[in-house]
């Protein structure tokens, strides 16, 4: 028997080819007991090896390849003093010294003299120390990805791990090359000595070298000479011979050249795959005793990640109480608060399960979590910052009570199991949705803070090879041009649909380029099998991980990208699988937009809104819904939930939970919706699968919309306790088994079988439970973001001004680009203003307006008279002042300049400006000019216009030398002419993404009109069924995974959007037009389903309209 | 002073057309780069109107039904743009070459020998179509105006003088910056133009100058006053080249080398006084043949009419140094033509050499002393002409795992080298792990055949070497090796050590299996 004790997977970031599951895979092929990963200078990969090792009943030891600075010359002999000496490589040639002397990752500004020794975990002591060494190792380095290890940290944490004399780039190979067989033998017995010979193994390699057998044998005469252990491994670095090809595509990408002239940086062969004992027992044959001593080495490492020793942080309560107690006490506290006005009967449910939770809370010694989150919900509060829980924690009565979350869970009679279980044992997942940005970030930092540098840390995201960036980086070590490269990435489509044609080697051919060839075959193979092989590490966006004691002995730590922050090396899901606790603290846009549209109201309105207590069923939100006027609006603006909106009407807060729920994979993919729709316009009777049913799907008419639903069904047909509906809802879950799966099917049917229920029925709750429980939405989850969408939606119908401000200094977010959002805006009577640099903030801000002059841009936008007289009675005074932000090029330091100084004094000319403000460059005030934001300066009172602006500044920035510098300069007109209307579109949409004058197509109506070109507002009033054309600006493609291939355009006119529906044959007859043309024309049959419009495309022509470049929002 | 300027659009177009003028309706397409990465260069406006853009590639233009797709030629290029310049050479000694699509001359004077301005405009656009060229064509009192309206208009213009503004005026901005598309500048002068809303040069030339200098400064100014037609400068006429050729028309057809070699030999010294007397010396010679193609061998009848016989032959000779030795140069001469015989009777002899600056007399005081640089060249040519010349040279080695991956380098004189060499050279340099003894390499290797025993060879025979025939008593190995896999000529092979038992005693090899192939090679012997 054989145990392979050195390999390396892909999460050796360009130095391993395999994920670590594929290496237990071929491990379990080849019968190994046992196998351990030594990733480069971390344990990246070993949450998912271990987890894929305990599947396959393989022991899985973790350990990891550690670079090392070259030990001091003071604690070794003479004999060693030209590894210390650096310029001493400097005898060899120097290609020969780079590329021989360097272990393979180590960077050229890092040590030449630089190894890597294999420490293996032998118990939990030894982890904790490979742990805190990697920290010290990775936090000393400021730059991410380097870092090496020192010897007096080998020193210190040396106990409970093992140490392997290494391969090439090993303590004793480099030592051999450097001082030869003594100052090898020294080294060796060093490292006897700061481990204990027992602890040290000569690891002998045998990969069919010449010079790699010279070296075995100098090991075994050291193994010999130390009385030391020989021990056989192969230096894996790839589960099978084939992933070779990779690892030199990886060892060219990490040394920034091409395959063709990696030279011998390369692989000499490829035979560092994961070999059987057979192999290596040919191999050996030898050295017998290098075999058997995997074996015994195996059996002496105890430590698995099973045994992690991770505790979560106590939180601090007085003397003489408990955490529990503490609890206990701010939980009936905020009971108080949420449930005392409540009806008795609800009152008396809240409370039988807020003592439900707690006991089940005090039984899982979870206390100190749920305190942790409450107080770091209460420095929200304290500080301002909005903040709600949501996910799965909207299910309990604890949470709520403790003002975590916003949805009553007793009131919606939601299901506590989804959120907590004690069958699971898994830990709970509290998320907490945060404005992004600042705000945010200082929820970070709080808890930073609070638990020490080494106590929290965000969860990383393993960045993974996706089409593009294999594309790209596959053609470069290849020796492709960048021209190529861009092509092949442009090409890469990112529609969520995939049909038959939509292939990679469909792609290609897009890009132009022919796989005949064999090397563009290769190309197209290389980017195949580099998929989702991880790249680097990057940091999630909100996870964090919080541990009682030092984190860095539960997973090393690295310094992130962003200054100030530390990551750890596992990813979220790892951190879940091995039990550590994490709190999401994710910034949420709309938050920000709820957050600054507030500020907006209090300064401009002199009101205080607080989403709290917001009114409960205001019609103009209802209608609005109802009428899927929804741009701009959270989580109910797309296209799709644009379609539904009439359709469903809603009426009460609950169907807009049901509205954010049922566009989703889930209900879609296991057809719910139209039942759903259906039943609720009353064209479909209520109908339940089984009567036992009807007290769990009676809210939604008989359908299965939310998880919840689900897990109640399996509760109620099966008998299936909750936390083993859970179970069953893990099982169906993304990481699907499928002995698991069926195991559980099985355990359900018994159930069902046991109630009596019909074979018929079975099927019909087994399908239902099947196609839902991947995709199907927490009905917990589903109430918060309604919470935020009513919120949103109130916002939009009473303080348009505000929340629109609020929406564009929020950007990117949403389905729709600022442009659309402003037209809109402007489409329900939102005088928008560009740009002015006498004006403007760096932030979209309100100004106040005459009210004739709102009422005149109201009638012109021609809005209808209900939202007129709606908006124009409240706001008709305010318009909104789009932000320099929104000058495209301009950075924010320069804006900011040019407002200090601007309220200092006005600038008196465009010469003034440019003097006082030398922040500004050329091109800023270039651009500035091309808007017209430049305009408004100017004295002697003549109106400047853009081309006037755009020749002052052209002399301004010219220096005129000191003597002439201090005296002003008036403006004067420029011998250019004015820009015409196009002109000015082009410059508006080039340099701020959108204009504030006419869409458009309004410049070109009359001529659309002879084309039979209808507008986007008269499609409601024309009869389903009629052939007819429309026509506008592309600003949404879609071609959903859910909807066969078909695509769905959105056409804006400056009346409003038409939605358009493309079959998937006449989408591959008109691909590239629907891909890329700005403007269409469309010609099809108009479908009018309940007031959702839309026009089913029979041809598909482009529209000239302008040369400026909109843009659409596509791919979703 | 009126100048003419002629040009030719599409030129790489245009040159490909004039060895295949039945292509001209189609529409053509020039592709430039390495296959399979060709894309479009160029392109006539046939294709130009199918939708063909600059930069897409071979297969994007490949699915466009009817063009024709060749790939770009310099050659060609070279010798159309030889032609235009052969074409207003015939008009005016004064021509200044302004880029290869592009000629400019002066016109002074030649009214009176040629015509009115519009006469000879059209003569030289008539000359140029009959070297197969599509020009335009334009005559104006200045060159730069003549540029700009020959690369504005199409045909022939004349302007006027004082008329040069108006009409210039209707030509786009684009016109200015033709050709300096990469420079930063003109990139930033074209964005502004496009900004001030100035898109003809008329609406250039309008600006007032004073200010439009405060703004773009001396370019700005400049940029005006070639939309104005108002520069004036002479032009940088075109230097004839140094043409030291020699030719020789025989009555009779040549047929053997040694009566060649009395003609080669005067035409050398010839060209050897030529350039001695300009002071300067040759590296490169060019020998072209003209062969009798109706030359009665059943053979070569054959080989014509498969068209593999030449009726140019063509030789040219590459010396390290510039040498100046017709003794030499003959002998080159000889035993390349021995080495590679014309075929068939010659016609015609074209001698050219490739004039250069003369080698310093003496070298370096200290320099180890080395051969003269004519008799290494013929030491070398000769035992090129025995063994080939892929086999003559010193060995540069690659950077590979790749055993034997090297390639010839010729031998070069130390202080021609780009840098000395010292013994750190990267490539020569053998890595410290692979030090074996000394390895005698049998070139060619020799085929075996090997009996092998549990994935060991075990018995050894070679009908070529007699010696390597025996039972293996010990190897080594296999030492594995491959690379080059993402190339077509991917390899991978395994080595063994291996000692026979043999007559003397104990034989030492290297036995090579080549995994791609199976075969049994052994490729040298153990010292």
């Amino acid at each position: 028997m054989y145990i392979e004790l050195h390999s390396r997977s892909a999460f050796s970031f360009l130095e391993g080819a395999s994920l670590p599951e594929k290496l237990i895979d071929t491990c379990a092929d080849l019968d190994m007991p046992a196998m351990a990963l030594l990733d480069r200078d971390g344990v990246y990969g070993a949450p998912r090896f271990h987890m894929a090792a305990a599947k396959a009943g393989i022991k899985a030891h973790i350990g990891a390849e550690i670079t090392f600075e070259p030990f001091s010359p003071l604690i070794l002999s003479h004999s060693c003093s030209r590894l210390h000496q650096q310029d001493e490589s400097k005898d060899l040639p120097q290609q020969y010294a780079k590329k021989a002397g360097t272990p393979r990752g180590l960077k050229s500004t890092q040590n030449d003299n630089a190894f890597c020794i294999p420490l293996l975990v032998s118990s939990r002591v030894g982890y904790q120390n490979l742990c805190r060494l990697i920290t010290k190792m990775k936090l000393r380095e400021t730059r991410k990805g380097e870092g090496m290890a020192r010897e007096e940290e080998l020193q210190e944490h040396a106990a409970g791990l093992v140490c392997l004399t290494g391969g090439d780039d090993g303590p004793l190979a480099n030592a051999l090359k450097y001082g030869g067989i003594e100052c090898a033998k020294e080294i060796v017995g060093h490292l006897a000595g700061i481990f204990g010979p027992q602890n040290v193994y000569v690891e002998l390699q045998r990969h069919f070298h010449r010079g790699q057998e010279a070296r075995n044998r100098a090991a075994m005469a050291i193994a010999r000479s130390l009385h030391l252990p020989l021990l056989a491994t192969n230096g894996v670095c790839y589960a099978t011979s084939r992933e070779r090809e990779l690892c030199d595509v990886f060892t060219a990408i990490r040394s920034h050249c091409t395959l063709a002239t990696a030279g011998r940086l390369l692989a000499r062969n490829s035979e560092r795959f994961l070999k059987s004992f057979a192999e290596m027992q040919v191999l050996f044959a030898d050295v017998p005793e290098a075999i058997a001593n995997t074996l015994e080495l195996s059996a002496r490492l105890e430590f698995t990640l099973k045994d992690l020793g991770y505790q979560f942080p106590k939180y601090p309560v007085p003397e003489g109480e408990t955490m529990m107690l503490f609890l206990r006490e701010r939980t009936w506290e905020g009971f108080q608060q949420r449930y005392g006005r409540a009806s008795a009967d609800l009152q008396v449910r809240a409370r039988r399960q807020i003592e439900r939770e707690l006991k089940l809370i005090e039984k899982l010694d979870l206390p100190g979590y749920f305190l942790i989150v409450w107080d770091l919900v209460r420095f929200c509060r304290a500080e301002k910052i909005l903040v709600q829980g949501r996910g799965s924690a909207a299910n309990s009565a604890v949470c709520y009570s403790l003002g975590i979350t916003a949805v009553d869970p007793v009131g919606m009679e939601l299901l506590f199991e989804r959120f907590l279980s004690e069958q699971r044992g898994e830990m709970p997942d509290i998320d907490l949705d945060l404005p992004s940005g600042d705000q945010r970030e200082r929820v970070i930092q709080y808890l930073y803070k609070r638990y020490g540098e080494r106590g929290a840390a965000m969860t990383a995201n393993v960045i993974t090879y996706r089409s593009r960036m294999a594309g790209r980086e596959m053609g470069k070590a290849l020796g492709f041009d960048p021209e190529t490269l861009d092509k092949v990435s442009a090409a890469v489509s990112t529609w969520e649909y995939r049909d038959q044609n939509d292939t990679f080697d469909h792609r290609f051919r897009d890009a132009g380029l022919d796989l005949n060839h064999p090397r563009l075959r290769k190309y197209f193979e290389l980017c195949v099998a580099v998929q989702d092989l991880p790249r680097h590490l990057g940091q999630h966006s909100g996870g964090m991980v919080i541990c009682q004691g030092q984190l860095d002995s539960v997973v090393p730590l690295e310094p992130a990208s962003m200054p100030g922050r530390v990551v750890v090396q596992w990813d979220k899901e790892d951190c879940a699988d091995l039990g550590i606790i994490k709190v999401d603290l994710l910034g949420l846009g709309m938050m920000a937009v709820l957050e600054d549209s507030i500020q907006l109201i209090r300064n401009h309105h002199q009101e205080e809104v607080d989403l709290a207590h917001l009114p409960a069923n205001d019609a103009d939100v209802y209608s609005t819904l109802q009428k899927a006027d929804t741009i701009g609006m959270f989580q109910i603006e797309s296209r799709a939930q644009m379609s539904c909106l009439p359709r469903l009407q809603a009426k009460t807060f609950y169907d807009i939970v049901v509205q954010v729920a049922i566009i989703r994979p889930g209900p879609i993919v296991g057809q719910m919706v139209n039942p759903y729709l259906q039943r609720r316009q009353g064209r479909e009777a209520v109908t339940y699968a089984h009567p036992s049913l009807e007290p769990v799907l009676k809210r939604t008419l008989g359908v299965p919309l939310f998880q919840e639903q689900l897990l109640r069904i399996a509760m109620v047909v099966a008998n299936f306790s909750g936390g083993e509906a859970e179970e069953l809802r893990r099982a169906m879950g993304f990481k699907r088994s499928e002995k698991r799966m069926r195991e559980i099917e099985a355990k359900l049917r018994a159930g069902m079988e046991q109630n009596g229920i019909s074979r018929e029925a079975q099927e019909q709750i087994v399908l239902s439970i099947t196609s839902f429980a991947l995709y199907g939405f927490p009905e917990s989850h589903a109430a918060s973001f309604a919470l935020i969408a009513y919120a949103s939606a109130y916002l939009k119908c009473h303080y348009l001004a505000a929340f629109t401000a609020a929406l564009l200094n929020n950007q990117p977010m949403g389905f729709y680009r600022p442009a659309t959002i402003v037209k809109d805006a402007q489409r329900h009577g939102l005088k928008v203003l560009p740009i002015d640099v006498t004006r403007s903030e760096w932030n979209c801000t309100l100004e106040l307006q005459s009210a004739v002059s709102a009422q005149h841009s109201a009638k012109s936008a021609g809005r209808s008279p209900l939202v007129e007289s709606k908006i124009g009675n409240r706001h008709s005074t305010l318009a909104l002042r789009l932000g320099l932000r929104y000058a495209r090029g301009l950075r924010e330091e320069a804006a900011q300049a040019l407002v200090r100084q601007r309220n200092l004094a006005q600038f008196a000319s465009i010469r003034d400006l440019v003097h006082r403000v030398p922040e500004l460059r050329k091109d800023e005030l270039q651009t500035l000019a091309e808007i017209g934001a430049l305009n408004a300066i100017g004295n002697g009172g003549f109106p400047l216009h853009r081309r006037d602006a755009l020749w002052q500044v052209e002399r301004a920035v010219r220096l005129s030398g000191p003597l002439l510098d201090g005296l002003p300069e008036p403006d004067t007109t420029s011998p250019l002419r004015p820009m015409d209307a196009e002109e000015r579109l082009v410059a508006d949409f080039r340099s701020t993404g959108m204009t504030v004058g006419p869409h458009p197509m309004a410049y070109h109506r009359a001529r659309m009109h002879a084309k039979g070109i209808r507008k986007a507002s008269d499609l409601r009033s024309i009869p389903n069924g009629q052939h007819l054309r429309i026509g506008g600006c592309v600003i949404a493609r879609q071609r959903p995974g859910t909807a066969k291939g078909f695509v769905f355009l959105s056409l804006e006119d400056e009346t409003g959007v038409a939605n358009a529906i493309i079959h998937p044959d006449l989408f591959q007859q008109n691909r590239l037009l629907v891909s890329s043309e700005q403007f269409l024309m469309v010609e099809g049959i108009l479908q009018n389903q309940d007031n959702v419009i839309s026009v089913k495309a029979e041809r598909i022509l482009p529209l000239e309209v302008t040369r400026a470049r909109t843009t659409s929002h596509d791919f979703y | 002073m009126p100048f003419a300027c002629i040009f030719v659009p599409d030129l790489p177009v245009q040159a490909l057309l004039r060895t295949e003028p039945e292509l001209r309706s189609q529409a053509v397409v020039v592709l430039e780069g390495e296959t399979p990465l060709q894309k479009v260069f160029a392109m006539n406006e046939h294709a130009r109107r199918a939708g063909v853009d600059r930069g897409m590639t071979r297969l994007q233009v490949e699915t466009c039904a009817d063009l024709v797709l060749r790939t770009r030629s310099l050659l060609q290029e070279d010798a159309a743009h030889a032609a235009l310049l052969d074409c207003v050479q015939s008009f005016s000694p004064q021509v200044e070459d302004v880029a290869p699509d592009t000629v400019v001359l002066d016109l002074a004077g030649l009214q009176t020998l040629f015509g009115p301005l519009p006469k000879i405009a059209r003569d030289l656009a008539h000359r140029a179509s009959q070297l197969c060229l599509e020009c335009s064509v334009a005559v104006a009192s200045n060159p730069d105006t003549a540029m700009l309206a020959a690369r504005g208009f199409s045909g022939v213009t004349v302007i006027p003088q004082a008329k040069e503004a108006e009409q210039l005026g209707r030509l786009p901005m684009e016109i200015l910056f033709a050709g300096k598309q990469d420079d930063a500048e003109s990139e930033q002068l074209v964005e502004t133009f496009q900004r001030w809303g100035i898109h003809y040069l008329r609406e250039l030339a309008a600006l007032p100058s004073v200010a439009l200098s405060e703004r773009l400064g001396e370019r700005g100014v400049y940029l005006q006053k070639l939309a104005r037609g108002e520069t004036s400068r002479t032009l940088i006429p075109l230097e004839p080249p140094l043409n030291f050729q020699e030719a020789i028309e025989l009555e009779h057809p040549l047929v053997l080398l040694e009566p060649l070699a009395f003609l080669l030999s005067q035409m050398l010294e010839q060209l050897c006084a030529r350039l001695s007397s300009r002071a300067l010396a040759t590296q490169e010679l060019r020998l072209e043949l003209e062969l009798q193609t109706g030359w009665q061998n059943d053979e070569l009848v054959d080989r014509v009419e498969r068209g593999e016989a030449r009726q140019h032959f063509q030789r040219t000779l590459r010396i390290p140094v510039p040498i100046l030795d017709s003794k030499t140069f003959l002998k080159l001469l000889q035993l390349d033509l021995k080495a590679h015989p014309p075929g068939a009777p010659i016609t015609k002899m074209h001698l050219s050499a490739e004039p250069v600056r003369p080698r310093p007399a003496q070298n370096g005081l200290f320099l180890p002393p080395s051969p003269e640089t004519e008799k290494l060249e013929l030491t070398l040519a000769r035992i090129a002409a025995v063994v080939g010349e892929d086999r003559v040279g010193s060995l540069q080695l690659l950077d590979t795992h790749r055993r034997d991956g090297f390639r010839m380098q010729h031998f070069a004189m130390p202080q021609l080298a780009a840098k000395p060499r010292a013994n750190g050279n990267s490539h020569s340099q053998q890595n410290s792990d692979d030090l074996v003894t000394a390895l005698r390499i049998f070139r060619p290797p020799v085929a075996v055949t090997v009996n092998v025993q549990d994935g060991r060879p075990t018995h050894i025979a070679s009908h070529k070497k007699k010696e390597i025939d025996g039972t293996i008593l010990w190897a080594a190995g296999p030492w594995r090796s491959s690379g080059d896999w993402w190339e077509q000529d991917g390899w991978a092979r395994d080595e063994w050590d291996i000692a026979v038992q043999q007559e003397p005693g104990i034989a030492f090899y290297r036995l090579v299996r080549d995994l791609l192939s199976g075969r049994w090679l052994v490729e040298g012997s153990y010292d």
